[in-house]
């Protein structure tokens, strides 16, 4: 009934200096209905876990020699990440502002990337959700470019300047 | 696709900045103007401007209208403004240099032409102060636009006192021409406009540049307050000196010119210090251990502009500053100025050619990293040339040889040349390799003009 695991293999990636989020996120929406993804990496890729497992993933890790990792996702319940997304799809379009928003499924700090760096990655988290969901990122500044590009996608997002210079956004997908 | 966050029309700016920057110096390498010719000759002014306006200030409009947003956090206001602006500048320019040419002899018509470039070129600068002083207004304002709010009223009055110039020239306002505008003005016009419009705002639009792009800590910090307040003392000494004197000297009270000159030299030079020890900060205190281009090259413009306070000193100390004031200027205007504007150009073009092209697929597939779109290992040799050929033509300058002048000016020409065919090909996505150039959804920049229609955001998918 399902197919075999699709296979990604980031290794040269990673070796080269490279993100491998967006290839590995570009698999993910590939996938078939049912279809777990077999990801190999050089490291054990913990913050996937929690952005696949939002997405309704199981994830198994095994170390295979050389600090290299294998990790299979296996859609929970053989459902497909359709499926959960729209079973997880917010009831709700536009948040009031004194709305509760759900807790983020991710903090990330990206502070301490160089231009554009922290909008990829933000972005990535945030295409990674599904809606409804929300993400917080630690940014080394005020994002005007990113919330250019959120508001295009429809996506709200809540911030603020913090006392120590840095700014965090809250961002639900739309 | 462009959202209102980048500048529309910065990448048109920049075209025109830097097509006038190869027009000047190749008139340079021709042996046009100084120093075949005299400083104050119409030929000289036509080379002047070319890069004064038509290199620098162009240059500097289309990067603040893309960053002053950024620096205070809000969208550019009177954005409608900014294509007039350019128009009125362009062609008030043109104006300008044909009317230096009528000077020169060259041709000869009815009309005054100085005299409609000093209407057109205050005009368009009036409209990007509007643009930019808007943007500004009421925001809470950090310190590097704190430099650019003093710049704006800087540029006016440049060119308030190019307009006088002109219309002086033109037969106009004989009133004013009982006085010596060589001696009370000109300095004036010169020292707000490549120090206070300029260089100020430079400084300014450097103290967030080089920490964003080398994550160093841009908290404010004491000393490049200090720079501020020193700059702007010594602004206001410069820009008020010669009309106070003027009023003094009429009523028959000493003349208190020399000192006010030593004080703004010395508050100015105080400001280099200061800033030399916020640079060498942002340097050392970097998180980035590897850092681009851009900032590596910058650091010939600091040295250029440490070599040129030297230089200013020591043509004082001796006395030779009316001699030599030729080589000064050239070594503030191409190794300063012209400097950081070509190395910030190099990240600048590429990061807003990446942000248009892939902006809208970021996130969703892969693409490739800003760094891709340029080959470093090419432009440090433009760059390490450039610098070397500004160096020689400086010190040819110094020593009256106008051949190896022309010499030095075709190695910083032909630099100059390859930079802006890097910046081409990163704009053209040439470096890219050719299966990760286009992921779907990604648009192609176009060249220099932005996309229309005009009201990006009506036709954007939402």
């Amino acid at each position: 009934m399902t197919n075999p695991d699709y296979e990604l293999d980031v290794r040269q990636i990673l070796r080269e200096g490279g993100e491998p989020f967006s290839a590995i996120m570009g698999a993910v929406a590939a996938l078939a209905p049912g279809q777990g993804l077999r990801l190999l990496a050089t490291f054990k890729p913990i913050p996937l876990f929690h952005v696949l497992g939002s997405r309704g993933f199981e994830s198994s890790a095994r170390e295979i020699g050389d600090g290299d990792w294998e990790v299979i996702f296996t859609p929970a319940g053989g459902q497909s990440r359709g499926a959960v997304a729209e079973a997880e799809a917010a009831p709700d379009k536009i948040g009031a502002a004194n709305e509760t928003w759900p807790a983020p499924v991710a903090e990330l700090d990206n502070r301490d990337l160089d231009p554009p760096e922290p909008m990829v990655r933000t972005l990535e988290g945030v295409e990674a959700l599904s809606p409804g969901q929300t993400l917080a990122a630690l940014l080394p500044r005020e994002p005007i470019f990113l919330f250019e590009e959120l508001k295009t996608r429809g996506h709200l997002w809540r911030g603020a300047l913090e006392p120590e210079g840095h700014y965090r956004v809250v961002i639900r997908r739309g | 696709m462009m959202g209102t966050a980048l500048s529309r029309w910065s990448m048109s700016y920049f075209t025109a900045a830097l097509s006038f920057l190869v027009g000047a110096q190749m008139l340079m390498v021709a042996g046009y103007g100084f120093p075949a010719m005299a400083a104050e000759a119409p030929e000289t002014l036509v080379l002047v401007h070319m890069v004064a306006i038509g290199w620098l200030s162009l240059l500097m409009c289309g990067a603040l209208f893309q960053f002053v947003p950024v620096l205070v956090a809000r969208p550019l206001r009177w954005e409608r403004l900014v294509l007039p602006a350019m128009i009125c500048l362009l062609a008030g320019l043109t104006l300008l240099l044909a009317g230096f040419l009528q000077l020169a002899g060259v041709f000869e018509t009815g009309i005054s032409l100085l005299a409609l470039a000093g209407t057109l070129l205050p005009a368009g600068f009036l409209l990007v102060v509007g643009v930019l002083g808007a943007t500004l207004w009421g925001a809470g304002l950090p310190l590097p636009a704190r430099f650019v709010a003093v710049g704006l009223p800087c540029v006016l009055v440049t060119a308030i006192l190019g307009a006088l110039f002109a219309l002086l020239f033109s037969g106009f306002l004989p009133a004013l021409a009982e006085i010596d505008f060589r001696t009370q003005a000109l300095p004036v016009h010169i020292a707000m406009g490549l120090g206070g419009w300029l260089s100020f705002t430079a400084v300014g639009v450097s103290y967030r540049l080089l920490p964003m792009f080398m994550l160093s800590p841009d908290r404010e910090r004491a000393s490049s307050r200090a720079v501020w307040w020193g700059g702007v003392a010594a602004l206001l000494l410069t820009a008020l000196t010669p009309p106070i004197a003027a009023v003094l000297l009429k009523t028959g009270l000493p003349d208190a010119t020399s000192p006010a000159t030593v004080l703004a030299v010395l508050f100015g030079m105080a400001c280099l210090i200061l800033y030399g020890f916020d640079l060498a900060f942002f340097y050392r205190h970097r998180k980035r251990r590897i850092i681009e281009l851009n900032s590596r090259a910058a650091q010939g413009a600091f040295l250029a502009l440490a070599l040129s306070a030297v230089l200013l000193l020591g043509l004082l100390a001796t006395g030779t500053l009316d001699q030599h004031i030729g080589a000064l200027l050239y070594l503030v205007a191409f190794g300063w100025l012209s400097g950081l504007g070509l190395s910030q150009l190099y990240k600048i073009v590429p990061f807003l050619t990446w942000l248009e092209c892939y902006g809208p697929v970021m996130g969703k597939k892969p693409t490739p990293r800003v760094q891709d779109l340029v080959k470093e290992r090419r432009g440090w040799i433009w760059f390490a040339l450039y610098f070397l050929g500004v160096l020689a033509g400086t010190e040819s300058l110094l020593v009256d040889q106008p051949g190896l002048f022309r010499a030095a000016a075709a190695v910083t020409l032909l630099a100059t040349l390859a930079i802006v065919v890097e910046l081409v090909l990163a704009r053209r996505l040439a470096n890219v390799p050719d299966g990760r150039r286009l992921p779907e959804g990604a648009s192609r920049p176009r060249l220099f003009l932005p996309r229309l229609p005009l009201n990006s955001d009506k036709w954007r998918p939402q």
